[in-house]
């Protein structure tokens, strides 16, 4: 390349690159760099958290409460209540990260003595197979790689009304309880009605704690659908139910299983509440991808090929089109940036370069252009065909 | 097996459009070219997310230098060559600047009409009569320059030929946009508010604005318009890679560079987070001259002096704060009408609006984008999207504590909102359904830039491209390590940083054939 020198004797030009050359000459010629705003910005999004679990408390019949402590010199960063975290785990030769929410409240995490807690529920013997495994083997001083925080379920003042109701249904009571122990707290300024929706009283986690905590701030209230002589609120999470502990204009905020999700969400719809004043969090993957809206009939699950591009190396693996590709790719014990896994954070974001897949419409957070180019969100999408994807090198 | 080859050509540190520009170009000359992009997607800032199932533009994004089919400009001519498909769609008006202390109101379209003179002329003469020769006559000089600038952008030629063919981008190149205006056009200060309000596009007052600069910006936007992709930001960001990838590129997502690795005055790989060693003689590096120089040199010792005096010596332009909304009625309804609104709540002045730029909040030049009136798809029929965005300076985030990041973001964002609502006589903190509030924080998390900066360096007087322009080959410290980002020659900007992407690799591509005799 030729750079012109044309600006060279042109009198005003020529006084600009004399002032430039002196600007710079006058610069320090010592290292001093410093970026305070990257350090803040590592502080509230570091890479990874270590952490080692200091103590576990049963919270239900069916339910422990970890509390977790930072480790080899990381920091709990600060978070928001309702954000979650995911943990990397390996589980035999199978490696896999889980999100949870974080269950205790934002000024734990930064006092003198910082932890978080995170709530795990044992699963149905088909289900949660991670969450079991966790509730079965996890044991004091257990030590793990954590990501947080993330997700968007959180109240927002410039968005939220003050007035927020939370409809829960078994462990996505969680969130709720961060957000009530940081009202107490008096760094939340909300009112919280909590009605939280099991089928038995022996499904209700975290009830003493909450219980305890009840002001005239936070108010509990459990209703239950499977105890005829229970007393108290009965049956499902209805309009007339929400409509009963709803105060005028209020945000409501649903956290539980996908069923549980669907049905709120009508009665919702049915009490005219707008689409501002409704906040929602779901977790994982469909239970059966067969049973979603889209999905083609009559096919035959048999298991297909994946070839995985990772820069230069490709692996060939199998994949059952019954699951997501991050879970193929996991139980092949090859890293996959999951956090979410339900579509939404695209953290796991992929290229598929050949195949058919399948993406169900609820779990579809992908951008428009990734839609065009055939960029997919691995735990959203399942290899209808042999497939082949470009992945991250983890 | 590895991930990576033992060689390659170059590597391109960062995947945003500098970087993929010159990886483009590197390729299509044949080159073997890795990119090391640490997000997980390719653009850095030239982004959008999604929210609960809806798509937002990370921030105010206007791509100018594309022109009409038509009538192509410089960038659209690049990306044709290239053969990069983007659905671009046309922003209806240039601006709205709304100054209501100066009694300034009033709708700019870009275009020129057969007989030469500007549209936006005529729009001013209506409320202010009596200017409009005027104001043709400064587009006119805007566009002589601009058109010099580009000429010179794709050619060599002699200093006579220089001062006979490109006389008032000569004249002009010494000068501050308030010198030549306030000295060549007999204008009302009304109007020549009115015709600075892109300052914000640069984030520097007109004083020590290069005119060349300014020149360039207005004749830019005034001949060709500007633009927005259909898919946001993002389709064109993936548009991009994916052109990279089809010319040979290999582009890893995810992947921090932590080291350069330097011997002897010469770079020769770069070593990532992950811990993997890649090998290269050439090195176009997003990060900024700051950073490369400040941490990722290895060793230090090889850091001449030098570049620790250029990397320290200039100021850092601006960084971002954008509030972005997606509100839950149509744009009418809430008394939006316009896609692009400059707003000024005290009397209109460059200076004193860049002064502000160093506190937290307190911002009295906003700038609003609805961009439904650009991408009526851009949102579910009844919604609105809107951003209200200010461009600080770095210092005005630096002493924020990570305990309270999200206090002081809303408390800013809020005054942000209630500036803007004031304006429409609608709060639209009723009707948000999404917000996300953006920081410097926020791009300094998402591409580690240096202080969040996402202009690079300022472009004032003692540091604006004609400026930098004479020096650029005694700027290169390291031997193959050449720079590629909005902190190089041309500047700031989605335009501007094609091209200097498109510049860092023809460095290169000279540097390669000169290794060759």
């Amino acid at each position: 390349m030729k750079v012109n020198g044309f600006l060279k004797d042109v009198t005003g030009a020529s006084r600009v690159t004399k002032a430039r050359r002196s600007l710079i000459q006058h610069g320090d010629p010592n290292n001093i760099y410093r970026d305070p705003i990257r350090e803040t910005a590592k502080e509230l999004h570091p890479e990874k958290t270590d952490v080692m679990i200091t103590k576990i408390e049963e919270v239900s019949p069916t339910a422990k409460k970890y509390t977790l402590k930072a480790i080899n010199g990381d920091i709990l960063p600060p978070f928001k209540a309702g954000q979650y975290c995911s943990l990397d785990l390996k589980i035999g030769d199978t490696i896999t990260t889980r999100p949870y929410s974080i269950c205790s409240a934002p000024f734990q995490a930064r006092s003198a003595d910082p932890f978080f807690e995170l709530t795990i529920r044992q699963g149905k013997p088909n289900e949660g197979f991670v969450s079991n495994w966790l509730y079965d083997n996890a044991k004091e001083g257990d030590t793990f790689t954590a990501h947080l925080p993330f997700g968007e379920f959180c109240f927002e003042p410039l968005r939220d009304s003050k007035n927020v109701v939370a409809l829960a249904g078994g462990s996505g009571i969680t969130p709720f309880y961060s957000m009530a122990k940081e009202i107490e707290n008096g760094t939340l300024d909300i009112q919280l009605t909590i009605l939280y929706g099991s089928v038995s009283t022996k499904d209700i986690i975290l009830e003493k704690q909450l219980k305890a905590i009840q002001s005239d701030k936070v108010k509990f209230i459990n209703v239950i659908s499977g105890e005829e002589d229970y007393e108290g609120e009965k049956g499902f999470l209805t309009k007339d139910i929400i409509q009963k502990y709803s105060a005028e204009d209020c945000s409501y905020f649903i956290c539980g299983p996908l069923p549980m999700y669907h049905f709120v969400r009508t009665q919702l719809e049915e009490m005219k509440v707008p689409q501002r004043r409704i906040r929602m969090e779901i977790f994982g993957a469909p239970r059966d991808i067969t049973k979603a809206d889209g999905w083609p009939e009559g096919f035959n699950p048999a298991p297909v090929k994946l070839t995985v591009l990772r820069g230069i190396q490709e692996d060939v693996i199998e994949a059952n089109p019954l699951e997501p590709l991050t879970v193929a790719l996991e139980r092949a014990g090859i890293p996959n940036n999951s956090r979410c896994r339900s579509g939404a954070c695209g953290f796991c974001r992929c290229k598929l370069l050949s195949g058919n897949v399948f993406v169900p419409e609820e779990g579809d957070g992908r951008r428009w252009a990734d839609k065009k180019y055939s960029y997919y969100h691995a735990c959203s999408t399942y290899p209808l065909s042999d497939c082949k994807i470009k992945i991250i090198i983890k | 097996m590895p991930f990576y080859k033992d060689k390659y050509d170059a590597i391109v540190i960062g995947g945003a459009l500098a970087g993929m520009s010159c990886a483009m170009k590197l390729a299509s000359e044949g080159k073997d070219v890795l990119i090391l992009e640490r997000h997980n997607l390719p653009g850095g800032m030239a982004t959008s997310f999604v929210r609960n199932g809806m798509e937002m533009e990370a921030t105010l994004h206007e791509m100018m230098s594309l022109g009409p089919t038509e009538d192509p400009l410089y960038i659209r001519e690049y990306l044709d060559e290239m053969k990069v498909a983007i659905d671009w769609l046309r922003v209806p008006e240039a601006y709205n600047l709304y100054s209501p202390k100066d009694d300034i109101d009033i709708e700019l379209h870009a275009g020129r009409r057969p007989d030469g003179t500007w549209i936006c002329a005529d729009e001013i003469e209506e409320q202010y009569p009596g200017t409009k020769g005027e104001v043709n006559r400064l587009l006119e000089l805007c566009k002589n320059v601009y058109e010099s600038v580009l000429f010179l952008n794709d050619h060599s030629i002699s200093k006579a030929q220089m001062l006979l063919q490109h006389e008032p981008l000569v004249k002009t190149a010494g000068y501050s946009a308030k010198e030549v205006i306030d000295k060549t056009f007999d204008l009302p200060l009304a109007v020549k508010k009115i015709l600075s309000a892109y300052w914000i596009y640069v984030g520097q007052p007109l004083s020590t604005l290069p005119f060349t600069i300014y020149a360039f910006l207005m004749a830019d936007y005034m001949i060709g318009g500007s633009y927005v992709a259909r898919g946001f930001s993002h389709e064109m960001s993936v548009a991009m890679a994916e052109k990279c990838e089809e010319l040979g590129v290999q582009f890893e997502y995810g992947q921090n560079v932590d080291k350069i690795l330097v011997k002897d005055g010469k770079v020769y790989g770069v070593r990532t987070s992950r811990g993997d060693e890649i090998h290269t003689d050439y090195i176009a590096s997003a990060p900024y001259p700051n950073t490369v120089y400040g941490k990722m040199i290895e060793p230090q010792s090889e850091v001449p002096a030098q570049a620790r005096k250029y990397a320290n010596a200039m100021p850092m332009s601006v960084t971002n704060f954008s509030v972005v909304l997606l509100l839950d009625q149509k744009p009418e309804d809430l008394n939006i009408h316009d896609y692009s609104v400059f707003s000024s709540d005290i009397p209109f002045d460059t200076d004193v609006f860049w002064k502000e730029g160093r506190q937290l909040g307190g911002w009295d030049y906003l700038t609003t984008i609805c961009l439904n009136y650009a991408n009526p798809d851009c949102v579910k029929e009844g919604m609105t999207s809107l951003s209200i965005t200010f461009l600080p300076l770095p210092e005005s985030f630096m002493d924020v504590k990570a305990d309270d990041y999200f206090a002081v973001k809303n408390k800013v964002a809020k005054e942000m909102i209630d500036r803007v609502s004031d304006h429409l006589g609608v709060n639209l903190l009723d009707h948000i359904v999404e917000i996300e509030i953006e920081t410097p924080v926020t791009m300094s998390h998402y591409t580690s830039d240096y202080r969040g900066g996402i202009y690079g360096y300022q472009q004032s007087m003692d540091n604006s491209v004609v400026a930098r322009l004479e020096d650029i080959e005694k700027e290169f410290y390291i031997k193959g390590l050449v720079g590629c980002a909005s902190h190089q020659l041309v500047g700031d900007g989605m335009a501007c940083n094609i091209n200097n992407g498109r510049i860092a690799a023809r460095t290169i591509l000279t540097w390669m054939k000169e290794a060759e005799k």
